[in-house]
């Protein structure tokens, strides 16, 4: 296999290091030195040569290789069975729809959250139990570390050159979650979004830091579904007014209550929907009179239709907690969920 | 033991757009102004148009706004910019 990235030397472990943070290629933390071996397995893995083209940045028409990828993959802490997930990842967020430069340069500071579906969750460990959205478990970690390192490296998405972010978010170090499919009666986010059932698939969306809630004290699914809107309300007041995906994080103790009364993922998304909006006019209960004017009296949902929710089981089986992932702004991104390896002209790289 | 690592970056610039040449003068001038679209672009395109006209004989600002603010400019603000002298595009932040 030939690649085609200049290559460096460096005498230890350390010195590697220095080289990555000085060159401006890291986030901060250490990484894994991108061997040729090590880029290679990723490749061979997926049956990509170095060159294919995985796609091209839609703004600044970066072409974006399956090598760079994987050598980032491997910066991240990433084994080869992480990268197929990656490269879809990077597929998903390429289509027109994700909006991807606005996303990750904008001021609003969001970061790519990575959902995985289906079975290549349990072939890498993928959890989406205890500690969901925090560091669950090694794949999650490092797969959304790669999408980061990937944006560093290959968009120049560096914190004050493309990355404009005033805040960020630590989500932006990592942000990936796998759903808990096996503890769950509803069907999975990206069924639910039209992947065939049994494909694994990976969800992307440009979304803001989750909002934590909790209601331990009913098992009404409307009085549980109205501490989620009412959050939701909150970042329609607190943030943006604009209607867009918002994801809904539902662990285990809320989710059988939900399940038990037989509210289903759509019947979430349509309660939801009728609940979480405002009046523009609350806009100056929260400081913003100023923008407010003469439309106190429209009505602004979080979002445009019920399928903009997405709904994923996940988080540790005890507490009555959940999260709200807000959108970066509004409909300006769309969430985007490919299956993965789905190829009708795979061939494996010539040796 | 040595390391011999990859470089993960692109390591060719990305396809870049020239600067068209700089003008003589802004006198007699058509200057096109794309914003935004967010608020703080009001009032600064606002006196930077009476300054061009006012101070430095512009003989004709046009005021266009994109209609996402996060994405590049619209074909129809990009088509326009051939039948412009100059273009100042700014950010309302």
């Amino acid at each position: 296999m030939q690649l085609a990235s200049k290559t460096y030397e460096a005498d230890s472990i350390s010195a590697v290091q220095e080289l990555y943070h000085s060159s401006g290629w890291t986030d901060g933390l250490p990484i894994v030195p991108p061997t040729a071996d090590a880029v290679e397995a990723c490749l061979d893995w997926a049956m990509m040569p170095p060159d294919q083209l995985i796609g091209i940045e839609p703004v600044r028409g970066l072409a974006i290789t399956a090598e760079k990828l994987a050598i980032n993959a491997v910066m991240a802490g990433c084994l080869p069975m992480h990268f197929p997930i990656v490269v879809t990842a990077w597929m998903a967020m390429m289509q027109d729809e994700f909006l991807l430069h606005g996303a990750t340069a904008s001021t609003g500071g969001c970061a790519v959250l990575v959902v995985l579906n289906g079975p290549i969750r349990l072939e890498l460990g993928a959890s989406g139990t205890f500690n969901a959205l925090g560091n669950s478990d090694r794949a999650t970690a490092v797969i959304g570390r790669a999408v980061r390192l990937c944006l560093i490296n290959l968009m120049d998405v560096r914190p004050g050159v493309i990355d404009r972010s005033t805040l960020g978010h630590p989500g932006k170090f990592s942000y990936c979650l796998a759903e808990d499919e096996e503890d769950s009666s509803w069907l999975p986010l990206a069924e639910q979004r039209g992947v065939p059932k049994g494909a694994s698939s990976v969800t992307v969306m440009a979304a803001g830091a989750p909002r934590q809630l909790m209601n331990e004290w009913t098992t009404k699914p409307e009085e549980i579904l109205e501490t989620f809107a009412a959050e939701m309300r909150a970042n329609l007041r607190h943030y943006s007014i604009h209607p867009g995906n918002y994801a809904l994080v539902i662990p285990k103790q809320l989710r059988e209550h939900l399940q038990a009364a037989g509210w289903t993922k759509t019947d979430i998304a349509t309660f939801i929907h009728e609940r979480a909006r405002i009046h523009r006019r609350e806009w100056a209960d929260v400081g913003k009179g100023a923008v407010v004017r003469d439309r106190g009296d429209s009505v602004y949902p979080a979002m445009e239709r019920p399928d903009q929710l997405l709904v994923v089981a996940a988080g540790g089986p005890a507490g009555g907690f959940g999260a709200v992932i807000p959108p970066w702004l509004g409909n300006k991104s769309h969430a985007v969920t490919l299956p993965i390896g789905v190829c009708v002209d795979c061939e494996p790289p010539k040796k | 033991m040595t390391f011999r690592v990859l470089d993960p970056t692109t390591e060719k610039a990305p396809p870049a757009g020239k600067l068209a040449p700089r003008l003589d003068t802004l006198e007699g001038k058509t200057i096109g102004f794309i914003s935004n679209g967010k608020e703080g672009t009001k009032g600064f395109f606002k006196h930077l148009d009476q300054m061009l006209r006012e101070e430095y004989g512009v003989a004709k600002v046009v005021n266009r706004t994109k209609s996402n603010y996060s994405a590049p400019a619209d074909k129809r603000i990009v088509d326009e910019i051939k039948g412009w002298d100059a273009v100042v595009s700014g950010l309302g932040d």
